[in-house]
């Protein structure tokens, strides 16, 4: 194979894999994300929980050495808390704000399967009747005659906007005028 | 290219930083020649290495400022505040210029532009004022030459009838070492034109017993006649670039004039009587005809003492003269300080940070095996190597640690400059520039400081009348302190000016709506009302301060590190911001103690003991600790931790910013060595907490801040005697999380 042809099925390789998402459920409804910000996917282990945070903020764990806070998906969107079973899982994703990159945990029932869905086969999302906040939503993915949504993970795991609702469990009011003008 | 560029930027920046530093000593009256040379060879570094990456602008802006350098370091002009100001402004206009490459503006171009020609024309004036007729040429032998009082007879005044360049070049003992060969040189001149005489002069060779095989002390005359092509002096200078630091050259055109020639070998380490054989024989000089006057004319000079080099040696001895040239020694000094200093990317030390940091952990864990399985060979070969690591650890941790000083010494031109707007006189003091803090604290201090200083200047000291009349020294005071305390490190800003005035603050706090008529603050809270955004009491906004933004500005970025700041105030004395700073990152010594399932960490540094809590022993939150009474915070209640307290409790008292308090856990683990391990970016809000560590077990420590933790404890208070606290908070948490 030249070389060429080798850049060539890189790029192929690429922008495949920006048209792979990895599903996973939460709270017993399917979720997809694309598969770039997906980092690894770790068994629960023992979350060290930080106090005076919302419920949202699970804790953090060890991952190798580095401290990574873990959300509980199901908290952020509106619902009660994750409860531990045999196929609860991390996972782990590298999420980019302005020049800042962070990783984070979240905690989701089970992971299913890596689907690939075309940008043809995405719908914007609706304004309302996903159940979840619309800016969460990136889009809506058609597999196999059903949708799932697909998540915009920079909204759902916003650190600006966690940060500032952490500020706010604390209950010191700078922070709130704080979190505002940001 | 962009790596070149890189680095040229990074380099211009540290020799401005010189630069100043140096322009500063000699406006304290530090004028020694030391200091002169070192400015010079700042701004001659930056012309270089300008021309290296062909910036021609900063490149010819330099060389005018170079120009007007040479004549203060030889002692032709004399300087003066006012020459300083301009030099200082020329170095915050070739910053600008970098600034302007870096990220292209062309309005702002066309500003410098005209900025500069401004500079260039107030430099000129200086330069030209003190030559007289200043032939204004380059190079720098002839510099001395400018100058010359006397020797305008005979045969020195003609033109030489050499019709060939002439290149005189030492080059430095380092420069085998720098993987430099003259050789390569006299190639690349080749190049140039052809090579008519090449005289090699090896007479600073020492005998051999002393000579070092790796230093080189070779010296080339070299007359080269250019080819067809017009060869500039810039041309053979940028043949040297790469050893322009660290050897003497010197280039004279065609038909210079005798007396550059004269001037040349004045300034060269041979003896005169082999120069003037060197030079007779390529024709530059005319033997017989010229020596004699040559010598005259030299011994003039010398006489006058208007060349700063000894010609001791010259007409007297007729030997080999070992004089090595001043240049040479200087440029050997300097690449010998380079040489102690390594410069590594910030993030190579992190990651090796964090690397040492997982050994220890996994050491620590490998340790506890070993003790588990009774082999007392291999529990005592895990120790060694626990302690070794422990070494390592600190090591690496102090490689991130710098001195304040640094920080310090730029105020030194901020106050000046600010001194000098304001029109007040101020003595800046600064004390403890040894004290060391993380590089990331120290970089991120430095605009809150200066904020505090130009403050302190523009509000805090008084104007001269004011000072005399209230019978204080004219000269303000302005201090900056460094210094550890109890785990932090504390940084005041202080000076003796008039204090704060209680009165006016809560005036304009109650103009800005900011308190109550009626409210009853102490002094302190009256203090610590100027950290309000929009709060101000400057009655004129000065260009300096009083915009009403920096003191809350000031107060945020602290709070950002971490730190806190306090203002301490005596009217008529003056005014003291306090700023304490955690050494974050910095290893910590800490105690460990749990509750519930969770550890905790708290700095050892500022426990004071640890006592058993008994049943009845308190009243409230208050404990009698040998008759004194000790609040105490229950972290299981703070915290929210779930499950029941067990039986025996203890109380950790820590002290805190000279405030003691009581922290009740469930158990007391022990001393605890640790890297802290930031929480990031989502807990940044967070208070008590001062970062995380990574415990033998895997498990996650809560490292906790505790001055924060007291404070935290005291508005919980204050706040469930307000009475609504939980059910506000819970409102805005599920109002927060809530669904739309």
């Amino acid at each position: 194979m030249s070389t060429t042809a080798l850049a060539q099925r890189y790029a192929d390789l690429a922008a495949g894999d920006a048209n792979q998402y990895l599903t996973f459920t939460s709270r017993g409804e399917m979720f997809a994300i694309g598969i770039l910000n997906v980092k690894e996917i770790i068994e629960f282990g023992s979350v060290t929980e930080i106090p005076m945070t919302p419920p949202f903020i699970r804790g953090v764990i060890n991952l190798r050495g580095t401290v990574v806070p873990v959300i509980d998906l199901s908290v952020r969107f509106g619902s009660d808390h994750t409860e531990t079973q045999r196929r609860t899982c991390i996972v782990i994703l590298e999420v980019r704000e302005g020049d800042e990159i962070q990783d984070l945990g979240i905690i989701v029932d089970s992971v299913s399967e890596v689907l690939d869905i075309p940008p043809g086969e995405i719908e914007p999302p609706p304004s309302f009747g996903a159940r979840i906040r619309t800016d969460f939503i990136a889009g809506m993915g058609k597999v196999g005659g059903r949708f799932v949504v697909i998540l915009d993970i920079r909204h759902v795991l916003s650190v600006e906007e966690m940060a500032a609702l952490a500020g706010i469990a604390q209950g010191s009011s700078s922070e709130i005028i704080e979190a505002d003008a940001t | 290219m962009d790596e070149i560029l890189g680095v040229f930027f990074h380099e211009a920046s540290e020799k401005l930083d010189e630069m100043e530093a140096g322009l500063m000593t000699l406006e304290q009256g530090g004028d020694d020649q030391e200091t002169l040379n070192a400015i010079f060879r700042a701004a001659h570094t930056i012309k270089g290495s300008a021309g290296v990456v062909e910036m021609t602008a900063i490149e010819e802006f330099t060389h005018v400022l170079e120009n007007l350098l040479d004549r203060l370091r030889e002692g032709k002009l004399q300087a003066n505040g006012d020459m300083i100001s301009v030099i200082l402004s020329a170095c915050d206009h070739i910053r600008a210029l970098l600034a302007c490459i870096a990220s292209p503006q062309s309005d702002l171009e066309a500003a410098l532009a005209h900025e500069g020609a401004q500079l260039v024309d107030s430099m000129r004036a200086w330069i030209d004022q003190e030559g007289g007729q200043n032939t204004a040429q380059d190079g720098e032998a002839q510099a001395s030459v400018d100058a010359r009082p006397f020797g305008n007879t005979g045969t020195v005044e003609g033109v030489s009838s050499n019709p060939c360049w002439h290149i005189s070049v030492r080059f430095g003992r380092d420069t085998f070492r720098h993987g430099m060969d003259p050789a390569a040189f006299l190639q690349r001149l080749s190049e140039c034109g052809r090579l008519r005489n090449v005289a090699t002069l090896a007479d600073t060779m020492p005998l051999a017993e002393e000579m070092d095989p790796e230093s080189c002390y070779l010296g080339y005359e070299i007359d080269l006649e250019a080819d067809v092509e017009p060869v500039t002096q810039a041309n053979l200078e940028q043949v040297f670039q790469f050893v322009q630091d660290e050897c003497a050259l010197c280039i004279l055109p065609p038909h210079s004039p005798l007396s550059e020639y004269a001037a040349l070998m004045a300034s060269l380490p041979e003896s005169l009587a082999r120069l003037t054989e060197i030079f007779g024989q390529s024709g530059a000089l005319t033997p017989c005809a010229s020596a004699a006057s040559l010598l005259d004319n030299i011994l003039l000079e010398t006489a006058a003492g208007t060349l700063t080099k000894t010609v001791e040696n010259g007409p007297s001895s007729s030997g080999g003269a070992t004089v090595p040239g001043s240049r040479i020694v200087a440029a050997k000094e300097r690449t010998g300080q380079d040489t102690r200093l390594v410069r590594v990317p910030a993030e190579k030390l992190d990651s090796l940070i964090d690397l040492v940091g997982e050994l220890v952990i996994a050491g620590s864990s490998a340790q506890l095996l070993a003790r588990q399985s009774g082999d007392g060979l291999l529990t005592e070969a895990m120790a060694l190597l626990s302690r070794l690591l422990e070494e390592v650890r600190d090591a690496s941790l102090q490689l991130r640690m710098v001195t304040v000083g640094e920080t310090f010494k730029r105020f030194q031109r901020v106050v000046r400059d600010t001194a000098r707007e304001t029109g007040k006189q101020i003595d800046l003091e600064l004390r403890g520039g040894e004290t060391e803090l993380d590089k990331s604290v120290v970089e991120k201090l430095a605009d809150p400081l200066l904020h505090l200083v130009r403050n302190a200047i523009d509000h805090g000291i008084e104007t001269a009348e004011t000072r005399l009349a209230r019978g204080k020294p004219v000269t303000g005071r302005v201090t900056l302190n460094a210094y550890h305390d109890t785990g932090c490190v504390v940084i005041e800003v202080a000076d003796d000016g008039g204090g704060l005035n209680v009165e006016r603050i809560r005036a304009k706090a109650v103009e800005r709506g900011l308190i109550d008529t009626n409210a009853t603050l102490g002094e302190n809270d009256i203090y610590n009302l100027i950290f309000e955004p929009g709060f101000s009491t400057a009655e004129q906004v000065s260009n300096l301060s009083g915009r009403g933004v920096g003191m809350d500005v000031v107060k945020k970025s602290i709070l950002a590190l971490r730190g806190t700041i306090d203002v301490h105030s005596s009217p008529g004395q003056g005014t003291r911001f306090v700023l304490r700073l955690p050494l974050t990152l910095a290893m910590i010594d800490g105690f460990l103690v749990s509750v519930g399932g969770g550890a905790y960490v708290i700095p050892l540094d500022s426990v004071v003991e640890c006592l058993e809590l008994k049943e009845g022993e308190a009243l409230g939150n208050v404990l009698n600790l040998r008759g004194q009474p000790l609040p105490f915070l229950a972290l299981r209640d703070l915290f929210e931790i779930g499950g029941a307290a067990p039986l025996r409790q203890n109380v950790v008292v820590v002290q805190a910013g000279g405030q003691r308090a009581g922290i009740v856990v469930d158990q007391l683990q022990g001393e605890y060595h640790t890297v802290i391990k930031p929480l990031g970016n989502l807990f940044r809000h967070l208070r008590g907490l001062a970062g995380s560590s990574i415990m033998g077990s895997g498990d996650v420590a809560l490292i906790i801040d505790v001055p924060s933790l007291i404070q935290l404890a005291t508005l919980a208070e204050h706040d469930q005697n307000a009475g609504s606290t939980r059910h506000r908070l819970e409102n805005e948490r599920l109002a927060a999380t809530s669904n739309p």
